[in-house]
């Protein structure tokens, strides 16, 4: 109906009535505080994307970066909206990220509007300024300097490849030439050098290229979920597993593990061995491909026939394919263990094609627990008289036996860069709030050499300072201004201390730096040194000498998810599950079922672990696929820094960790604590949160599975998990949905590449405003996630194959949710999405009832009110904040289709190209797992994964026809090697209920 | 002995008799109904309390989680809506199959109806997230030109429980209007006599009035029958309609139609045998009342044993995965497992007692059994909402269900507004329709009725 007049034919002509004023003030106001907001760098910053001009409201901006973590650098891509970053995406051109970003990189975006950041700086209780540090410990005209030549001063650093922070502290030591500098890395190996040094003769590291390698042994190595290239290694190792004809073939992969992995849910053949069992079973090995000693065959005496079995099978199959495989030996593992690795890749003539090494990519590595044990016999001896400790949070990551704390304490002056008030910046005379790395100007290494720039998208919200500013101070710096420095190492000439010289071309050269974010052909050389089969063996009869103490070995772990505890007050980090357990909000003692009923305990007993006179008291989680005799414990939870009432759950698996033997602690003892000995505090502070409690697929064709053969004999199995099933109603696809839409949205996963890593999910998180339920939450089910990882267990519980499944809503073309839906509140779009309208939703809860997915999320509280206007700031203007009472879930980002769609029409209505629209999912994940795309452009990635022989849908038989299709999961096991049978229930111990 | 030979009315009492003796609790209260009203008034307090926690903080206090994403609000609801059955079954039905022992409970039955489903419609509103927006559920002419989606079975539950509380209320308060004359006519005092005067519209008891009220209350029944019927078929589509194993069913209608007739003769039994104790009307509500109502408890009762068997027996034979899984390993041998087996106990078999004369007419026994079968019902809506919902197809999202104090205190608390809205009316309403009795007398005395 058209009203007779037109809006305002009432009002006076050509004045501003009452309502538009309104809205001009309003409108006024926002535009101001918006601009209030900005915080804008001084220094000049180039977007990565062809886009010069300035901000244009409502268009992101895409700025690369780095994130330095252990001193690695993975290079990034930070959408920027209304100059505030607000998103981390991979950089697909540092060799790091290839467009990936793991779960760390994503989430350090939360740490930026943290308002519980430390703000400026502190000397004892009283705020003060930089320059007072600067007066203090600066060079300052007349005031002489220190005459012991710098003999009483420390720095301790976090493990680093810095170019800059190399230069700065080769200054340190022009102008101190006695002080003393350490590093702390709690979460390094050790074996690898020690390993390195001994068969190789130099210290160098191992590169590995998965891209032709068909063979893999993996040795206690998470290699495609932890470590610094593990974004690289997932690409390229998913890269040998993609099948879409039976035709084709795929790599193969053995893991030997004691503690479940990502890595090791992909294995071919899976083997279970004690942490110490490792570095046998690669002897095994070694012993099988011809190594003659004694040592080797002692060692492999001590395996048990299956291990000893797989051993000589993966020999014989590596040794087939020579040249063609990797062996890759864990950075936990003993120096045994990687000299071994080495001489394997050697014998098999891996080394060149796909192993090759290089110096250490890092100029101060550390070690977990060595470093600090010496500069704390420095400080027990009262020789430092001033210690700067530039990054890290030494007394919480100190091993068990080292009282840094106290020892902090008898330091005169105690200089600490911290981003939050912790345990170390309590102690600390003077504490200097750390700057975000999106506030940060600085350069760090990729692991293979590439030098990565960090540059800052916003100027510092908390006044915070980098490490390289802190250091300038005592190298005495003129300038303290990081951007400046950094130009002057990579402009104004001199060695960056890797032997590439840094003049390149001036503002050009690095115009183009800052916008790819890296330099490139900063690489470090490949070098092919010869492996002493010699050095091993000793390395490994040391080992075997060594007196295995009774009782259970402890492997101690960083945590997948909160890292070394550095991201313990990270809620996205502490709400996300766990890969393998599904834990979230604290840590547990992992041990398999038969240990587990050996020592009479079950899931959420309480017990307490003990080990040379220290303990620590926990919760039990049972996990299948564990090695016997052994417990898992993983670091970082459990701090009880005064800031972070969040950050204290779960127990502190530092207080187990012994100088000696940071990763696998021996001779432990576990006991059940009776019924009194715990508080009921205690009990609930330590109860697990899962957020899976059913592990079976109780017969259910949920997540297919085939090995390679299979495929080849069998194409078909999948075709009855989709294609048109009987129907009263006829199942012919809507012949007008073509005609509504240019697009039909559709996602395909591939499970034979999914290694539950959980980028997804924090993608998803930061992507879509997905909000957090904390522990409680998470205890009831009411966990927000939009994509969840399913993890599923085959197989008998002894020797599991455990299977992952991404979850998001399936976007069913018949879909249940739709129908009972009172209000109209979730519909169809003509493009194929199942829409969810959040106004209109009252909140029934009948659409998660009827959704046979599960997938949809529910506002039980108003889980985005009470956060404060700097934490709101992270949330992604482009997707809508839900309120209380309404339902959500995964959307296939729309935003982001919008976005394309209304680019495109902008174009001249040009049709939108495949892979413009890039769910957050799908970008983030690193194996490629999931493809997205339209299904009206036969030629699209998803197209041409819909002819897939092993396309299935989950649920087929309930008809509702979902857009989100899976393949099937398929293996590549070694005919010869018995095996239990997968297909078999792992029902047998005990009914579901 | 037959069911004739029972008396319906002890005596033949004066029509001034009757009325004197069922208006006499109008006039002087006690100090135990102050008391029970007190309590229940606390029981209406926490109501109170807990709805206004659950609106102001969030559905999150209840227990609710996903996968289990309806439980106490619906379980209660599904719950107070059977037990308000059974008025307009005894008014409506047994008036049409003129079954003349219906007259002397018809009128607390429907008073019961009446305030069960003022309880139960309270909780679908309550379980929504957005209470505030209950009213996009009805059909209205709204600015977004946006209609409900009659589709789903909400919209359908919204019209067919309105109607249902609106046909009950109509039917009792026609029923009521010689009786509230008959009060009008024998106040006491004046400000009574006003207040009884206003409710009964200007009764006259003239013989236009009657014959209106005749055949109006015939049309009323005509209308209420079908109700019956429909309401808790129409309940019963919310979980018959989705694909959740264990609710997609075609038994559901008539299974949720005999349960609500069953638990609501349950509540009447519960509420009769006390009450013409403490009336003393039990020349009123007789053996024959009792035995009779104890009979439907033994038709209904055994219709529900035929249901649980024919359910799982049908779980079995559909080759189902997910529906065996539910049915045949889930319900009786989960964490629930003891719910599942009290169902059995308290409604398909504790009924089978009532095969025996002496219990149908005993009080006593009448009184624990129909208790039991309340219980058993409640039971009956919980294992078939959370042990469906938390085992349905995808292993890895089931979870248990736990309430928390507000689903206790919501389900308390309506306990507490039934009884409340109850006793008031055990007080300010003639609880037995005068008129119909002595209708009845003048019946039995003219040989017309048995």
């Amino acid at each position: 109906m058209t009203p007779e007049f037109p809006d305002g034919a009432d009002l006076p002509p050509d004045e501003l009535s009452r309502r538009e004023l309104g809205e001009l003030l309003g409108a006024a106001g926002a535009a101001l505080s918006l601009a209030g907001c900005i915080h804008s760098p001084t220094e000049t910053i180039l977007p990565y994307a062809h886009h010069p001009g300035p901000i244009t409201p409502g268009l992101p901006l895409f700025y690369a970066t780095s994130m330095v973590l252990d001193g690695y650098a993975t290079g990034l891509l930070v959408r920027s909206r209304e100059g505030r970053p607000i998103k981390i995406e991979g950089n697909p051109e540092h060799p790091a990220s290839l467009g990936a970003a793991g779960v760390f990189e994503q989430a350090s975006i939360l740490e930026l509007y943290d308002s519980r950041r430390m703000r400026g700086l502190r000397r004892r209780d009283q705020p003060a300024g930089w320059n007072d540090l600067r007066r203090r410990f600066g060079v300052r005209e007349g005031a002489p300097e220190r005459a012991d030549r710098g003999a009483g001063l420390a720095f301790l650093l976090e493990p680093t490849s810095s170019p800059l922070r190399r230069r700065l502290l080769e200054r340190i030591a022009l102008r101190f030439p006695e002080s003393s500098v350490y590093a702390h890395a709690p979460t390094a190996g050790y074996g690898s050098r020690v390993a390195a040094r001994a068969a190789l003769g130099a210290a160098l590291v191992p590169q590995h290229d998965f891209r032709d390698a068909l063979r893999v042994l993996a040795v206690g190595s998470d290699f495609t979920a932890s470590g610094p290239f593990h974004l690289r290694h997932a690409r390229h190792f998913a890269s040998t597993r993609r099948v879409s004809t039976p035709r084709d073939t795929m790599s193969r992969l053995y893991a030997v593990e004691s503690v479940p992995t990502p890595t090791g849910s992909l294995a071919d053949e899976r083997l279970r061995a004690r942490p110490s069992e490792l570095a046998l079973v690669l002897a095994a090995v070694a012993h099988e491909l011809g190594a003659g000693s004694e040592a080797l065959e002692a060692a492999a005496d001590r395996l048990s026939p299956r291990q000893r079995e797989l051993a000589a099978v993966a020999a014989r199959d590596l040794d087939r394919h020579r040249g063609r495989g990797v062996v890759i030996a864990g950075e936990a593992l003993d120096p045994a263990a990687h000299a071994l690795a080495a001489w394997l890749n050697q014998r098999l003539d891996n080394v060149g094609s796909t192993v090759w090494y290089t110096e250490p990519a890092l100029h101060l590595e550390g070690s977990p627990a060595q470093d600090l044990a010496r500069l704390a016999r420095e400080i027990d001896a009262g020789a430092v008289d001033t210690l700067v400790i530039a990054g890290g949070n030494p007394v919480y990551t100190a091993p068990s036996d080292v009282p840094f704390g106290e020892l902090l304490e008898r330091v005169e002056e105690t200089i600490c860069l911290a981003p939050y008030e912790n345990e170390t910046s309590t102690r600390c005379r003077w504490a200097i709030a750390a700057a975000h790395y999106l506030e940060s100007w600085g350069d760090a290494r990729a692991y293979d050499g590439t030098v990565s720039l960090v540059q800052p998208l916003i100027a510092p919200l908390c006044g915070g300072r980098t490490a390289d500013e802190l250091l300038a101070v005592f190298a005495g710096e003129e300038s303290h201004d990081a951007h400046a420095m950094l130009r002057d190492l990579w402009l104004g000439g001199g060695d960056d201390g890797a032997g590439t010289r840094g003049e390149r071309g001036g503002d050009r050269f690095w115009e183009r730096a800052l916008q790819a974010g890296l330099i490139e052909g900063t690489t470090l050389t490949r070098s092919a040194p010869v492996a002493s089969l010699d050095a091993a063996v000793r390395l490994l009869e040391e080992r075997l000498r060594e007196r295995e103490p009774p009782g259970l070995e402890i492997a101690l772990r960083s945590d997948p998810t909160v890292h070394d505890g550095s991201f313990a007050g990270n809620r996205w980090l502490q709400e996300l599950p766990d890969p393998v357990t599904k834990l979230t909000w604290g840590n547990a003692v992992l041990l398999s079922p038969r240990t587990a009923s050996e020592l009479a305990v079950g899931n959420g007993s309480m017990v307490e672990v003990e080990t040379a006179g220290r303990a620590v008291r926990g919760p039990v989680f049972v996990l299948p696929g564990h090695a016997d005799g052994a417990l898992t414990l993983h670091l970082g939870h459990g701090r009880v820094a005064p800031f972070e009432p969040a950050a204290a759950f779960g127990f502190d698996a530092y207080a187990l960790r012994p100088t000696a033997a940071p990763w696998v602690v021996p001779g432990a003892t576990l006991r059940a604590l009776a019924a009194g000995e715990m508080s009921a505090r205690e009990r609930r502070h330590h109860a697990l949160a899962s957020t899976q409690q059913h592990w079976r697929l109780e017969g259910r064709d949920l997540v297919l599975r085939q090995t390679l053969e299979e495929l080849r004999a069998r194409p078909d199995l999948a075709a009855a998990h989709r294609g048109p099933l009987p129907s009263f109603y006829g199942w012919e696809p809507d012949p007008s949905a073509a005609a509504h839409a240019r697009d039909q949205w559709a996602m395909t996963i591939d499970l034979s590449v999914c290694t539950g890593c959980n980028a997804c999910v924090i993608a998803c998180q930061a992507e879509n405003n997905i909000q957090v339920v904390g522990k409680e939450g998470v205890r009831k089910g009411r966990e927000m996630h939009w994509i969840r990882i399913d993890r599923y267990l085959t197989g008998p519980p002894e020797e599991p194959v455990a299977v992952h499944q991404p979850m998001l809503c399936q976007h069913c073309e018949r879909a249940p949710c739709e129908y009972v839906c009172p209000v109209f509140a979730t519909t169809h779009s003509a493009d194929g999405l199942n829409e969810m309208t959040y106004n209109r939703c009252v909140g029934t809860r009948f659409c998660s009832n009827n959704c046979p997915y599960k997938v949809r999320r529910f506002n039980w509280f108003d889980y985005s009110h009470g956060h404060d206007d700097t934490a709101a700031l992270v949330w992604n203007p482009e997707v809508t904040v839900r309120e209380r009472g309404v339902m959500e879930k995964c959307t296939y980002c729309v935003q982001r289709i919008r976005g394309a769609q209304i680019q495109a029409r902008l174009e001249g209505d040009r049709p939108i190209a495949d892979g413009e629209v890039v769910p957050a999912c799908a970008q983030a994940c690193p194996s490629r797992a999931i493809v997205f795309g339209s299904l009206t452009d036969p030629a699209s990635e998803v197209s041409r994964s819909r002819q897939n022989p092993r396309l299935y849908s989950v649920l087929h038989e309930l008809g509702t026809e979902p857009r989100t299709r899976y393949l099937v999961r398929l293996t590549h096991p070694h005919p010869e090697l018995a095996r239990p049978d997968a297909r078999r229930p792992a029902d047998a111990e005990s009914t579901p209920r | 002995m037959s069911v004739a030979e029972a008396p319906v009315l002890h005596g033949r009492p004066g029509d001034l008799e009757v009325t004197d003796q069922v208006l006499a609790p109008l006039w002087a209260g006690s100090r135990a109904w102050a008391a029970l009203l007190g309590l229940s008034a606390a029981g209406v307090g926490l109501l109170v309390v807990a709805i206004t926690y659950t609106v102001v903080t969030g559905i999150g206090v209840w227990g609710n989680n996903i996968p289990v994403g309806w439980a106490y609000g619906i379980i209660n609801f599904v719950w107070w809506i059977g037990l308000g059955h059974a008025g307009t079954f005894i008014s409506a039905v047994l008036l049409l199959l003129e079954q003349s022992w219906r007259n002397s409970i018809n009128r607390l039955a429907e008073a019961m109806t009446l305030f069960a489903v003022v309880n139960a419609g309270l909780y679908p509103l309550l379980h929504l997230g957005r209470p505030w927006f209950f009213y996009w559920l009805i059909p209205y002419p709204s600015t977004m030109e946006l209609w409900p989606q009659f589709k789903s079975a909400l919209p359908w539950d919204i019209a067919a429980i309105s109607t249902y509380g609106l046909v009950s209320f109509l039917f009792w308060y026609l029923g009521l209007l010689p009786d509230l004359a008959a009060a009008r006519d024998r106040a006491p005092d004046l400000r009574r006599a006003r207040f009884y005067g206003v409710c009964a519209l200007g009764w006259r008891g003239s013989s236009r009035d009657w014959s209106r009220l005749r055949v109006g209350y015939g049309l009323l029944a005509g209308l209420a029958t079908p109700l019956v019927i429909s309401v808790h078929s129409v309940v019963s589509f919310d979980f018959a309609i989705t694909q959740v194993p264990g609710w997609h069913s075609t038994i559901f209608p008539p299974y949720f139609v005999v349960g609500a007739i069953f638990s609501g003769f349950a509540l009447v039994l519960i509420l009769v045998i006390p009450i013409r104790r403490v009336y003393r009307i039990e020349n009123l509500i007789t053996e024959r009342h009792l035995d009779a109502m104890g009979k439907v408890l033994l038709v209904t009762g055994s219709i529900m044993l035929y249901a649980y068997v024919v359910e799982t027996f049908v779980a079995w034979y559909s080759g189902n995965l997910y529906e065996r899984f539910i049915f045949l390993v889930r319900r009786p041998f989960g964490p629930y497992a003891s719910a599942y087996w009290a169902m059995w106990i308290l409604n398909a078999f504790a009924p089978q007692l009532l095969w025996i004369r002496s219990v149908r007419r005993r009080p006593l026994p009448l009184f624990l059994l129909s208790v039991a079968i309340l219980v058993g019902m409640w039971l009956e809506r919980f294992v078939l909402i959370v042990t469906s919902l938390d085992r349905d197809f995808l292993p890895s999202s089931w979870d248990l269900y736990a309430p928390t104090w507000v689903d206790w205190s919501l389900l308390a608390g309506t306990l507490g507004l039934f009884s409340f809205l109850f006793l008031l009316f055990l007080r300010l309403v003639p609880i037995v329709p005068i008129y119909e009795i002595k209708r009845l007398r003048h019946e039995l005395e003219l040989g017309h009725a048995g």
